[in-house]
């Protein structure tokens, strides 16, 4: 039971590595992959199954692998790498995963003893009580035993996307799929094509099927063939690359190793996922050979047929000199061919077909090398201690044992279907090949080669001319010579008979998932015999194995319990991934900087320098508020901010507020109806706060307009509202008002704004602006002025958000930091401080503004705000009108706009908190506890010296004087508090008109 | 002009020019207009732009267009042509120079490059040379101008820090592809 090499791979370096698996040092050539080295080092047991901790070897040599899944340590810890696809290198280090303390002595191998009461539906049967039990025992019991390998930590992939446009995408570089490339070789068609390995070639290189082509070796045709694309200016080869995903419409995701057999560096990207549209799709991605259920299928040494040949062929290691082979199907003969050829010798043959089913040349060479042969025979079965030692053939009602370590199966070929169906392909079944294939496409999809359903090497050339005929290709022509029958045939055997009844001897139907076949009688036993619902029932062909090796015998064992055609039965949908991907090539380079984009303003390093801490809103980077020293809170700075301003004056960077010009013949009428406001006898140069409402009355957004003339206005949004306020106006100029002529330019970005505010900001303004006259009658509150500024315009507006003498200056970005400088230059002698937006938030509630999105939720009107001055009553129209007449909106106890303020002043009134009647809540809510309304802002004014809310409550208006309860977060106490006029500060305006 | 980054067949520098966004109907009174206070012809075709050495036209859309001069100018100057423009009832134009970023990026590899940032086809068939589109780039809306020999790319200022962040990146970890 030792490994050989074949010398005569020319795939494998002769250059040796190390590498270490489960702590012991290993050897491996170069090229090899994990799989190919633990084979070459006579290891057999790799991993512990998913749910029965049984052992388990390599079974496959490929993606299809439901076994050999490893942690690679040396690759910051990534979990359940299919050994059979990932490349090794010298230092490599893996451990094996789902097992405790050792691969060898499993402590979870318990569950293969307790298997009777694992059967299927497990999970649904046991975990039904008692009530309580699920959230405090049986979900974190599971969620600790799920999964297989851990999650990485402490990685920031450097993984990247990139995208293709192409007209043509082949995927799969194998004989089919280099053929159909040639025919693009220099024509019009930009073509990109994908293969998994890091050669090209396939069965061409994993096989001695193919002797010739075009009287060239198969090894001189591939060389010819590749020399021949890399020239092609029109086509490009991505190698180590996977197509996980086949989405609509002809949109591809593909997933490329970018450090393939290499150890990774941590300063370029180790993946990239490649999005892929495409106008064509050729899918050559062959087939995948399946296997047979008998007991103890699962044992380490059983593996698929033609992947012993791909190790002898592609990796140059025979895994075993004596295995014993077991077929359905003709396919073994290139193996036998192989194994011959190297002077190893199958202990025995075993083929379920009667003997004048199979093929003399099979036949004759078992004859001329005196291999054992069991014709119409089977594999009854496996047993040994985590490997095979003893292989039982039934030949009729005899029993023959014989002794290895290796059982190769073949079950035949299934076309690899999953990303045809994908792409929502139909599918057909195929007696001859005893297997679905694809039928008619649902996108602009060809399929070549075996993955149709074509195993004939012969018909090959005819079936890629016949099928790219409508591209307007050169006809080729290429004579394919064989080593082995054309011939595919095959006689269906899905699972053989146990002569042993035991509850420990299992035979597997779902490797992945360690389903058997006894799970699926189980299953239909209990109804479940839709193959959908016993999917999920069973979790077969689940996971991200999504069952490439196993789901057409499912699908054939369960249509002999149901006694169905397989046709009636159907297949399940193969799910995207095809295999699996790290979230981090799914992220890309959307992690930690650049999570989300960020949108700074002109002004954003002197924010930084001055120890500003930021919040966002939307992208913005908008100052929160601004720390005089390290140790001071959010609490302490905000409250000396509003302080400040209120005594002295402060500043705010308020760029990011939207900004919308509007000009046009109709820009009146337009501005009449966009608003509720009314502009008509608005004068020229002058602005004016306005509301913007939905057709359903409520309120949508808010801002100053300025009037610049009757087809010239300048409208500022919300920061955050500014893109959606754009479009809903371009909305109803183009769909609703196209007589109008009116035209809209977002000019957000155009201007940093400040918005300076406080007693004593006159003097800071007339310093600034020396040859400006800033007194009230010369600049009246809600007017505006342009002005020249070094080579540029400036506009500067009286208004205020904090309720304070203020001023919103508007200036190009290009002068934005200098003048914001200079402001503080001037200002150093009137304290003016920067504050941000929570200080902000503080004033503005003080003084009984709303901020949208706070005091409104999109169930609030101007009417419950009070601002029925903002309603332009004589206006014919405007949107939102006819629904602030409904019924609903004019009832009198909708909820409406109130302040509150604590009975005693030292209680907090917290944002969020409800309004209620009762001062205490029961500790146990039996019935349902009457709800007045919620307090939509909650500060506390250190102006007041108590805490300050804003709410909404049913009738408010009418509620003025009256005392209730808001709730405390965390308690059951309430505080009691007084409806209020919602303005705290200055009501009279005195100091906003001073 | 600033350097921003290369790599292996592609080079990104940062430009500043001015630009005007111009809204309008499009017909011939609106394009004599245009050309009378520009001294340049608007293109007509949707998506199509014009340049020389010292301008970029493109029209964005079936009314709007974007002016970008690219020989240095002082502001006043183009405040005053957006002035001009503005004195027509039904024209808007809004100067855009100090509000937007510019990019471009010249080299035989620019393509593959974009197209690890944006999923925009940038095959000469689907996006020939002198026309313009707006797209995302980086995950933010930009427009692309093709100059045949270069991309241009504009986007908001309030991205530029980012996007050069991403250009950088982008630049840094294209290993071999």
């Amino acid at each position: 039971m030792t490994a050989l090499r074949n010398h005569n791979c020319n795939y494998i370096s002769n250059v040796k590595i190390n590498f270490k698996f489960d702590g012991k040092s290993y050897f491996a050539y170069e090229g090899d992959t994990i799989a190919s080295a633990l084979l070459r080092n006579n290891i057999r047991l790799v991993g512990r199954s998913f749910k029965y901790h049984r052992p388990r070897g390599i079974y496959t040599c490929g993606i299809e692998e439901p076994n050999a899944l490893v942690q690679i340590i040396s690759e910051h810890n990534e979990p359940n790498t299919r050994a059979t696809i990932k490349r090794v290198y010298d230092g490599m280090v893996i451990t094996s995963q789902n097992r405790w303390p050792s691969l060898s002595y499993d402590f979870g191998a318990i569950n293969n003893i307790l298997s009777p009461i694992f059967s299927a539906g497990f999970y649904y049967k046991t975990f039904m009580g008692p009530k309580g039990f699920w959230k405090n025992i049986y979900e974190p019991l599971i969620r600790r035993s799920a999964g297989l390998g851990k999650p990485p930590k402490n990685f920031r992939s450097k993984s990247i996307h990139q995208n293709h446009n192409t007209d043509i995408l082949i995927i799969g570089a194998g004989l089919s799929g280099l053929i159909a490339a040639r025919k693009f070789v220099n024509t019009k068609y930009k073509v990109l094509m994908i293969e998994q390995d890091s050669f090209l070639g396939g069965i061409l290189k994993n096989s001695n099927k193919v002797d010739t082509i075009n009287g060239l070796n198969s090894s001189e045709w591939l060389e010819e063939t590749e020399k021949l694309l890399s020239k092609a200016q029109n086509i490009k080869i991505l190698r180590n690359t996977l197509v996980t995903t086949y989405n609509f419409t002809n949109h591809f995701v593909a997933l490329e190793d970018k450090f393939a057999g290499k150890k990774i560096d941590l300063n370029k990207s180790e993946l990239t996922l490649h999005k892929i549209r495409t106008s064509n799709t050729i899918l050559c991605n062959g087939h995948i050979e399946r296997f047979i259920s008998f007991r103890n299928n699962d044992l380490p040494g059983v593996m698929l047929a033609s992947s012993f040949e791909k190790y002898i062929h592609r990796y140059g290691v025979v895994p075993e000199e004596r295995p014993v082979i077991f077929t359905n199907n003709s396919s073994s003969m290139s193996l036998l061919n192989s194994m011959l050829s190297l002077g190893c010798k199958p202990e025995a043959y075993v083929d379920s077909r009667k003997n004048e089913e199979i093929e003399t040349d099979i036949k004759k060479i078992l004859k001329e090398n005196n291999i054992p042969s069991y014709f119409e025979a089977e594999i009854e079965g496996c047993d040994g201690n985590k490997k095979i030692e003893k292989i039982t053939i039934r030949k009729g009602k005899i029993f023959i044992k014989i002794k290895s370590s290796m059982l190769c199966v073949s079950g035949g070929y299934n076309p690899d279907i999953h990303l045809f169906t994908q792409s929502k392909g139909l599918l057909k079944w195929d007696k001859n090949i005893a297997s679905f294939k694809p039928d008619t496409p649902f996108q602009k999809t060809l399929t070549l080669g075996s993955v149709s359903g074509n195993y004939n090497f012969n018909k090959l050339c005819d079936e890629i001319n016949e099928k790219l005929s409508f591209l307007n290709t050169a006809k080729l022509d290429f004579e394919i010579k064989l080593n082995v029958s054309n011939k595919y045939s095959i006689k269906e055997l899905w699972e053989t008979k146990s002569k042993i009844n035991s509850n420990w001897s299992k035979s597997f139907i779902d490797l992945h998932n360690d389903v058997t076949i006894k799970d699926l009688k189980q299953a239909i036993s209990e109804g479940f015999d839709r193959i959908e619902h016993l999917k999920r029932y069973t979790t077969n062909s689940m996971g991200t194995d999504q069952g490439k090796i196993s789901s057409i015998n499912s699908l054939a064992v369960v249509s002999k319990l149901l006694k169905k055609e397989i046709s009636e039965v159907g297949t399940t949908t193969y799910r995207p991934p095809y295999a699996p991907l790290s979230f981090a090539a799914i992220a890309g380079r959307s992690t930690y900087e650049f999570y989300d984009p960020q949108r700074k303003t002109s002004i954003h390093s002197w924010h930084l320098k001055n120890n500003a801490v930021f919040e966002d809103v939307g992208q913005w980077k908008r100052p929160w508020y601004f720390k005089t020293h390290d140790k001071e809170t959010m609490h302490q700075a905000v409250q000396r901010e509003s302080k400040m301003l209120r005594e002295n004056s402060g500043i705010l960077d308020g760029s990011t507020l939207g900004k919308i010009e509007i000009k046009g013949r109709d820009a009146l009428e337009f501005m009449n109806l966009m608003y509720t406001n009314a502009f008509t006898k608005m004068k020229p140069m002058t602005s004016r706060y306005a509301m913007m409402l939905g057709e359903d009355g409520m309120i949508k957004d808010d801002g100053i307009i300025c009037k610049l003339s009757d087809q010239h206005f300048i409208a500022t949004t919300t920061s955050s509202g500014a893109p959606k306020v754009l479009a809903h106006m371009e909305e109803y100029l183009q769909t609703e008002w196209p007589h109008l002529q009116v035209y809209l330019n977002s000019i957000t970005e155009q201007f940093s704004t400040f918005n300076i505010s406080g007693p004593k900001t006159r003097e800071i303004m007339r310093k600034v602006f020396p040859n400006i006259d800033f007194s009230n009658e010369a600049f009246p509150f809600m007017s505006f002025k342009n002005f020249d500024y070094k080579d540029t315009k400036i506009r500067i507006m009286r208004a205020s958000f904090t309720g304070e003498l203020g001023y919103e200056i508007y200036i190009s970005p290009k002068y934005g930091l200098e003048l914001w400088e200079e402001m503080f230059s001037c200002g150093r002698e009137f304290n003016l401080i920067p504050y941000g937006t929570e200080t902000m938030h503080l004033l503005r509630a003080e003084k009984g503004y709303i901020v949208i999105g706070q005091e409104t939720d999109g169930t609030v009107t101007p009417i419950d705000l009070n601002y029925n001055w903002m309603i332009g009553k004589n206006k014919k129209d405007f949107i939102g009108k006819r629904s602030l007449s409904r019924p609903d909106t004019s009832r009198e106890d909708r909820k409406q706009l109130v302040g509150l303020s604590p009975i005693n002043k030292t209680d907090t009134i917290e944002e969020g908190q409800h309004i209620v009647e009762l001062n205490e809540l029961p500790k146990k809510i039996k019935n349902p506890i009457k709800y007045l309304g919620h307090v939509s802002s909650g500060y506390y004014s250190p102006n007041l010296n108590h805490s300050i809310g804003l709410a909404m409550i049913r009738g408010g208006k009418n509620l003025l004087g009256k005392k209730f309860f808001v709730t405390v977060s965390g308690k059951t106490k309430n505080i009691p508090v007084e409806v209020v006029n919602p303005v705290f500060v200055d009501p009279e305006n005195k100091r906003l008109i001073s | 002009m600033t350097e921003i980054t290369s790599t292996s067949g592609v080079n990104i520098t940062q430009k500043y020019y001015h630009q005007i966004i111009i809204r309008g109907n499009g017909l011939e009174k609106f394009n004599n207009i245009i050309e009378e206070k520009t001294s340049i012809k608007p293109p007509l075709k949707n998506l199509e732009i014009k340049y020389d050495s010292n301008y970029l036209f493109g029209k964005n859309s079936f009314d709007q267009w974007s002016l970008i001069l690219i020989t240095k100018k002082d502001h006043q100057q183009i405040l005053n042509l957006v002035s001009s423009i503005n004195t027509n009832e039904n024209m808007l134009a809004s100067d855009y120079s100090h509000g937007q970023a510019y990019f471009e990026i010249e080299g035989e590899n620019k393509e593959i490059f974009l197209n690890k940032l944006t999923h925009f086809d940038l095959r000469e068939e689907k996006f020939p040379k002198s026309t313009m589109a707006q797209t995302t780039i980086a995950r933010i809306e930009c427009s692309i101008y093709n100059l045949g020999n270069k991309f241009v790319i504009t986007c908001n200022k309030s991205y530029e820090d980012y996007f050069q962040k991403r250009l950088k990146d982008t630049a840094l970890l294209s290993n071999a592809s």
